[in-house]
């Protein structure tokens, strides 16, 4: 895709697709690495089907309940000379634990690295699509932090739905200004 | 045009062909794949340099008669038995797009 910020809501659907209460989306940069890691705690994939995720071929041709996500993350990990991990815990064999992890490293300064791109944006449309699901937002860069809380905001909020017009807008402006510090 | 037709034609080579019988209506250039996926259309033929096996699950979600790799571009032996097992029609030829397109614009 052309900016890594539509793979983070692409594989963030997936997440909220497969039930997560939470998800915690969390980049974390290096001077030459950015590291992309999404973990939900979501029914899980079965073995079966981890083994088929980045299968873009298989993918398509049944339900598409993963579709090209993954496959294409993988490729723009792998064309910076990184590389993709996806670990997961179904929820029959592990109910009380259940979830998955994909983590996508990133060379920064390979030519041929996606831009990050607008995260603002990213999240604020996962949070307005998905307003009772909770979402964790961290961005690490060596001493700099960015991050959002979904849970702490419900808190403060007292059942004011988190897809309301003037929270959606606070997200935005508050992620804004903790970028302008970055 | 068919797929085979377009084979035959010294500008390019089959790399697999397993529905030659395909007509190409037109020609969409792209290397990002997730660009091309939205953007090409049914019956095209999808130029570019990209040889991983995404190409083969953007070519069948496009529904494109046929890809087309340019510059020489080769395929791994698995790829293409891939390509063949799912009905993906793949050209080849040593041109670049600018090249094969103006060729193409001739011949469709």
């Amino acid at each position: 895709m052309k900016e890594l910020s539509l793979n983070i809501l692409d594989i963030t659907e997936n997440s909220v697709k497969a039930g997560a209460g939470l998800t915690e989306i969390k980049i974390s940069e290096t001077a030459d690495t950015l590291t992309i890691t999404i973990t939900d705690n979501g029914s899980g994939m079965t073995d079966e089907v981890l083994k088929t995720v980045d299968d873009p071929f298989y993918t398509t041709r049944t339900t598409r309940k993963v579709g090209m996500g993954i496959p294409l993350l993988k490729l723009e990990a792998e064309q910076t000379g990184g590389n993709l991990e996806i670990s997961s815990k179904h929820i029959s064999n592990f109910p009380d634990n259940h979830g998955t992890v994909v983590k996508a490293l990133f060379y920064k300064n390979h030519i041929d690295f996606t831009p990050l791109g607008d995260v603002v944006s990213t999240i604020t449309t996962l949070i307005q699509g998905h307003p009772d699901t909770d979402f964790l937002f961290i961005h690490i860069k060596e001493d700099n932090e960015v991050s959002l809380d979904t849970r702490e905001l419900r808190e403060v909020l007292e059942g004011v739905p988190l897809n309301t017009y003037e929270v959606i807008k606070w997200i935005e402006e508050n992620l804004k200004e903790q970028y302008e510090n970055f | 045009m068919t797929v085979k037709e377009l084979a035959n034609t010294e500008l390019f080579s089959a790399v697999a062909m397993p529905h030659g019988e395909r007509e190409i209506n037109g020609v969409y250039i792209g290397d990002l794949l997730s660009w091309v996926m939205g953007r090409a259309e049914a019956d095209n033929a999808w130029i570019t340099i990209m040889s991983n096996n995404n190409i083969l699950a953007v070519a069948a979600l496009a529904d494109t008669s046929c890809i087309i790799l340019a510059e020489g571009v080769s395929l791994e032996d698995s790829i293409v038995k891939t390509a063949e097992e799912k009905g993906i029609n793949i050209l080849k030829s040593e041109k670049n797009a600018y090249e094969i397109s103006v060729a193409l614009s001739s011949m469709l």
